[in-house]
C-alpha cells in the first residue's frame, strides 16, 4: 500500500510538488535565519567576549561600579599574585590582564611643535608576551593595515583611520596625555610601530592599542590593572560553566567588606547581555514557533485544495471499502513523506544559503559608523548542528498539522451520498 | 437461500423542517447469481435501494440484510469491512484513479485486502482479461475511450470476486456498441461466477439483459417482473 501511495504521490505533481516547494522554501528560509540569527548572536557573543567582557571579567566592586567611566583609580592591584590564584583555583581558563584608558594623543612637527592631535581610546594589552594569545585572541594579527606588532616596550598600534586623519606614518613619534591612576598628569611618548582597522566603529574610533607593561609605567600602576578576564580553554563561552567559576570566586570575597575586594562577572553579567542573549533566544524560538503555524495555515489550505482535488478519489475509496480512518492514516502518512522529502530539500538549500552568508556574510559597515555597540561589521551566519534538524520541526509539523486539520474532511463525508457524489 | 433480504424497508430524508421519503414498505429477497435491475423515474429510490444494499446507507426503517448481516446495526467500520470483501460498485462514470494505471487501478481493490502481490498479479491480469484489456494494463485512464475506461471499472469491481455487484447507470455515458460490450461482459461474468448483479436503470438496453427487473415509483415497488429469456431479446 505503502508503494501504492508512493507512487501516486510521486505521479500526482500537484500533490507533490506544490507542497514540497512550499515546504522547502519555508525550511530553507528556518535554516538559513536560524543560522543568521547564530551567527550574528555568536559573533555578538563572541565580540564582546575578546574585546571587552572576557568569558568573565574580575574588577574591584568600585570598579564594577563605575565601569562606564574607565574608572582606572579603582583598578585592581597586585595583580601578579591573583593571576597565580585565579589559575591554580580555576585551570579551565586563561587569564589575561586589560586596562582601558583615555587620553589625547599630540603629534609633534620637526620642531616639537604640536601639528594635530585627537582623543585616544585606549586599550592596554599582552602584547610583548607572544604566547599570551591576546594579539590572536583580539584579531590584531589579521586587523593590521600597515606595519606591524609592537615588539619592544614604547611602541604603539594606532588606528588607522585614526592615524591617516593625524597624517602619521610608521616610525612617527607620538605623545599620550593622560591621567595616572592616581590623578596627576601622565605624558609618554610612543613610536608608531603599525596601523590597524577591527572594522566596528566601537573599536576603531580613536584605537590605540599598547603593551600592558607600558600601560602600567604610564598610569602609575605597578602591578595594577583595570580588568582581568578569563576565558575558557574551549574559547567558547559556556554561561554554566563561566557562573560556575564566577560563584566559586565570589564566594571567597563574600564576607569582606572592602570597596576594593574583587569580584568576578561572566559575559552574560556585563553590559546587559543577558537581556540581549535571552532575548535572541526567545526570538529565535518566536521565529521558529510563527514560522510552524503560518506554513500551518497555508499548509492546511494547500490540503484543503488537494482534499477537494481528490474528493472523488477519497469518494471512490470509500466506496470500496476502505475505512475512513484507514484513508485519513494515508494521508498523514503522504504529509509526513512529503515533509521529510520538503525539509531534507529545503535543509540543503537553507544550509548553502547560510554557508554563502558564513563564508561571504553581508557588509553592514556603513550602518554601522556612528554605533558604540560591539558587532562585526560584516554579519555572517554560523552553520551549527541545529541547523541539520531544525527544518525538521517546522516542515514536518506544518505539513503533518496542515493535513490532520484538512484531513478531518473525510470523517465528516457522508458515505450515503457517494453514488451521487460520483456521478458527477 | 436469499444474499439480500429487504424488509419492510423505509427510507426517510430530512426536507426543510419536515421528511422527504424515499422509500417506503420495500420487500425483496435477492438469490445468489441473480441479474436484476430497479428500474424507474428519476427520484423513485433506485440509488436509495443501492445504497442501503451496498451498506453505504441504513434504512430509516425495516431490516436490510446482506450477507448475512443487518447494514442497519454495522459500525462504519464494518460497513466499510463488507464493502471491502463482499460489494463491487460500478458507477455511471468510470471514476478511474486518474494517476494510476489501468494495472493498478484493478490491483488497489486487492491491496485493501492484503492480498499477496504474486496473488494479486494472477487475480488482475485474470480481470483484465475478463474484459479484454489485458493490452491496456499499462495505460493511464485518460489514454483509453469511454467503453475501455468502464471496463477496467468492470475489472475492479470484479477482480476481488464480489458476491454482489452494484451498478449505478453503467451505460448512461457509453453509445450503443459499448453498452452492449459491457452488459455481454457483466452477463457473462455473471454466469461464470455467479455473482450477483443489481443495476439502478432507466435505460432500455440494460433491461433487455435482466433476469428480473424491479420496477420502482414514488418510493415503492410497483412490479417484480421476472424476464426468463433476457439477453435473448436485445
Amino acid at each position: 500500500m505503502l508503494k501504492f501511495l508512493l507512487k501516486g504521490i510521486l505521479r500526482d505533481k500537484s500533490r507533490s510538488i506544490l507542497p514540497i516547494i512550499i515546504i522547502s522554501i519555508g525550511v530553507a528560509l528556518t535554516v538559513l535565519l536560524s543560522g543568521y540569527m547564530k551567527g550574528m548572536m555568536g559573533d555578538v557573543t563572541d565580540q564582546n567576549a575578546r574585546f571587552d567582557t572576557g568569558h568573565a571579567k574580575v574588577m574591584t566592586r568600585a570598579y564594577a561600579e563605575n565601569i562606564d567611566q574607565l574608572p582606572n583609580d579603582l583598578a585592581l592591584l597586585e595583580v601578579g599574585s591573583l593571576i597565580e590564584t585565579l589559575e591554580k583555583d580555576f585551570p579551565q581558563m586563561d587569564w589575561v590582564k586589560r586596562t582601558r584608558f583615555g587620553g589625547l594623543i599630540d603629534v609633534p612637527d620637526a620642531e616639537g611643535n604640536s601639528r594635530g592631535q585627537g582623543p585616544a581610546a585606549g586599550l592596554a594589552i599582552n602584547l610583548l608576551n607572544k604566547n599570551s594569545g591576546e594579539a590572536e585572541r583580539m584579531n590584531i594579527t589579521t586587523s593590521i593595515v600597515t606595519g606591524e606588532l609592537p615588539d619592544e616596550q614604547g611602541e604603539a598600534l594606532l588606528g588607522h583611520d585614526f592615524a591617516e586623519k593625524l597624517e602619521l606614518k610608521i616610525g612617527d613619534e607620538v605623545t599620550y596625555f593622560g591621567t595616572t591612576m592616581n590623578g596627576s598628569m601622565s605624558l609618554q611618548s610612543f613610536k608608531i610601530s603599525g596601523t590597524i582597522r577591527y572594522g566596528m566603529a566601537a573599536m576603531d574610533k580613536g584605537a590605540m592599542v599598547i603593551d600592558i607593561s607600558d600601560a602600567q609605567q604610564m598610569l602609575d600602576m605597578e602591578d595594577g590593572t583595570g580588568e582581568v578576564l578569563g576565558f575558557l580553554k574551549s574559547k567558547v563561552y559556556d554561561n554554566e560553566k563561566a557562573l560556575e567559576v564566577a560563584d566559586a570566586f565570589n564566594a571567597k570575597y563574600a564576607n569582606d567588606p572592602d570597596e576594593f575586594a574583587p569580584v568576578m562577572k561572566t559575559l552574560k553579567q556585563q553590559n546587559n547581555l543577558a537581556d540581549l542573549l535571552d532575548y535572541a533566544d526567545v526570538m529565535s524560538g518566536l521565529f521558529v514557533f510563527m514560522f510552524i503555524a503560518a506554513m500551518s495555515v497555508v499548509l492546511w489550505n494547500t490540503g484543503l485544495l488537494a482534499g477537494l482535488r481528490r474528493y472523488k478519489e477519497f469518494g471512490i475509496r470509500l466506496a470500496l471499502g476502505e475505512a475512513k480512518g484507514t484513508i485519513y492514516r494515508a494521508l498523514i502518512m503522504e504529509a509526513v513523506l512529503i515533509g521529510i522529502i520538503g525539509s531534507i530539500v529545503g535543509t540543503v538549500i537553507g544550509l548553502g544559503l547560510a554557508y554563502y552568508m558564513q563564508v561571504y556574510g553581508i557588509d553592514i559597515s556603513s550602518y554601522m559608523e556612528n554605533s558604540s555597540m560591539l558587532m562585526p561589521s560584516v554579519v555572517r551566519a554560523k552553520i551549527t548542528p541545529e541547523l541539520f534538524y531544525i527544518g525538521f520541526i517546522p516542515g514536518l509539523a506544518a505539513m503533518v498539522l496542515g493535513t490532520m486539520l484538512s484531513g478531518l474532511g473525510i470523517y465528516k463525508r457522508e458515505t450515503a451520498s457517494l453514488f451521487k457524489e460520483l456521478e458527477v | 437461500m436469499s444474499i439480500i433480504s429487504l424488509k419492510n424497508i423505509v427510507k426517510r430524508f430530512p426536507m426543510g423542517e419536515g421528511e422527504f421519503t424515499a422509500l417506503s414498505d420495500i420487500n425483496l429477497e435477492f438469490k445468489k447469481g441473480e441479474f436484476a435491475g430497479f428500474v424507474g423515474p428519476s427520484g423513485s429510490g433506485k440509488t436509495t435501494l443501492l445504497n442501503i444494499i451496498g451498506s453505504l446507507d441504513s434504512p430509516t426503517e425495516g431490516t436490510a440484510t446482506v450477507m448475512g448481516k443487518n447494514i442497519s446495526k454495522l459500525s462504519h467500520k464494518e460497513s466499510a469491512m463488507l464493502r471491502n470483501l463482499h460489494i463491487g460498485f460500478i458507477f455511471q462514470v468510470f471514476n478511474l484513479l486518474p494517476v494510476y494505471t489501468v494495472y493498478e487501478n484493478v490491483e488497489f481493490a486487492l491491496l485493501l485486502q492484503n492480498i499477496p502481490e504474486a496473488k494479486r498479479k494472477t487475480m488482475v491480469m485474470e480481470a483484465l482479461e475478463w474484459v479484454g484489456l489485458t493490452k491496456l494494463a499499462q495505460k493511464k485512464p485518460d489514454k483509453l475511450s469511454g467503453g475501455e475506461g468502464q471496463r477496467v471499472a468492470i475489472a475492479r469491481a470484479i477482480v476481488k470476486r464480489p458476491q454482489i455487484l452494484l451498478a449505478d447507470e453503467p451505460t448512461a455515458n457509453l453509445d450503443a456498441e459499448n453498452a452492449h460490450i459491457i452488459l455481454k461482459i457483466m452477463k457473462r461474468l455473471n454466469q461464470e461466477l455467479d455473482t450477483t448483479f443489481l443495476f439502478s436503470t432507466h435505460d432500455e438496453k440494460v433491461m433487455k439483459y435482466l433476469d428480473r427487473i424491479v420496477h420502482l415509483r414514488d418510493g415503492k415497488v410497483e412490479e417484480d417482473e421476472l424476464q426468463l429469456e433476457a439477453g435473448s431479446k436485445k
